[in-house]
């Protein structure tokens, strides 16, 4: 099957027709996507900085993380759910969109890095380096161009 | 005359310019800054209504955070207003954009009067369980951000 036809069939399933046809469901949709990502961006920013040693630096790294990295997930499989109801209900926005999968790949490698900062922040205790600065800073980095990509979407249908 | 002036304001160099070439680049900035300052905002609420960071004083994880907020705030009004004056006859017309600067206001007056009124007792309950007065100003803050994200979003599909 092309992706062209994919898409076809795609955009005639009954779900996609329910969130089409219902008034609102797209941009309800998009602000629950919204939220869940400001909620993922203020807890990657608390993480990145304890990490960097800064921050919330009352609570060990350890523990912050085993607080924070389980509602990053969470707000990571909202993502993925309204993300996936948005494509299924528009396909012709993301599936020929350059900038979705730029998003993808980026979204790919956040996650990656969600794996190995909260493997690092559950370590013992040690002195941040300057590695682990750079690190938080790239993580932001990330989420920074993963909002980017998700707005440029909209530009480049 | 609030009319006229805000067709001034569009016709300006700057909005042009906005208008015509920087809409999705501030646009993009206006939506990271409003992130932070939600996402920021909902992990102190959270520990106001006594559900999150309970091993942390408020007064310490509001002084950690709130800083990073009111940045990101400032930033978010400085590409709000720059993003208004691109098309600010049309946003002055649009209801979700109106509704979202209620909100905003009222979101303003529950925060001044948490701390003028709720926050003086803070120290019986800084480190234990947020009385009653507190989680209503954590919850009412909730709603308050949420509505104005969405609201934000819906001003898109509106214009």
């Amino acid at each position: 099957m092309s992706l062209r036809a994919f898409g076809r069939w795609l955009e005639s399933t009954s779900l996609s027709h329910l969130i089409q046809t219902t008034h609102g469901a797209i941009a309800d949709i998009q602000v629950v996507h919204i939220l869940a990502l400001a909620t993922l961006f203020a807890l990657a920013l608390n993480l990145s900085l304890r990490i960097a040693g800064r921050g919330l630096t009352q609570e060990p790294t350890s523990s912050l993380a085993r607080r924070f990295v389980p509602a990053i997930w969470i707000c990571l499989a909202i993502l993925l759910l309204t993300g996936t109801l948005l494509i299924v209900a528009e396909p012709g926005r993301a599936i020929f969109n350059r900038v979705f999968y730029t998003k993808m790949c980026l979204v790919l490698v956040a996650v990656a890095f969600t794996f190995w900062l909260s493997f690092l922040a559950r370590r013992r205790e040690r002195r941040p380096t300057r590695l682990h600065a750079a690190l938080a800073g790239a993580y932001m980095l990330l989420w920074i161009s993963v909002i980017v990509a998700g707005r440029l979407i909209a530009y480049s249908v | 005359m609030i009319v006229e002036t805000l067709q001034w304001l569009q016709g300006t160099a700057l909005a042009v310019s906005i208008s015509e070439r920087w809409f999705p680049f501030v646009e993009s900035v206006h939506v990271i800054t409003m992130a932070m300052v939600a996402g920021t905002i909902f992990i102190v609420d959270t520990r106001l209504m006594g559900l999150t960071s309970r091993s942390l004083a408020f007064t310490y994880l509001s002084q950690r955070l709130l800083p990073w907020t009111w940045w990101a705030f400032g930033c978010s009004v400085l590409t709000g207003t720059l993003l208004f004056i691109a098309n600010a006859t049309g946003y002055y017309d649009n209801a979700p954009f109106r509704w979202k600067m209620l909100l905003m206001l009222l979101a303003g007056v529950n925060m001044l009067y948490f701390q003028l009124v709720t926050f003086r007792g803070v120290a019986t309950w800084d480190s234990g369980n947020p009385p009653l007065p507190a989680r209503t100003a954590g919850i009412s803050s909730i709603l308050l951000w949420s509505g104005v994200i969405g609201l934000g979003r819906w001003i898109g599909f509106t214009t």
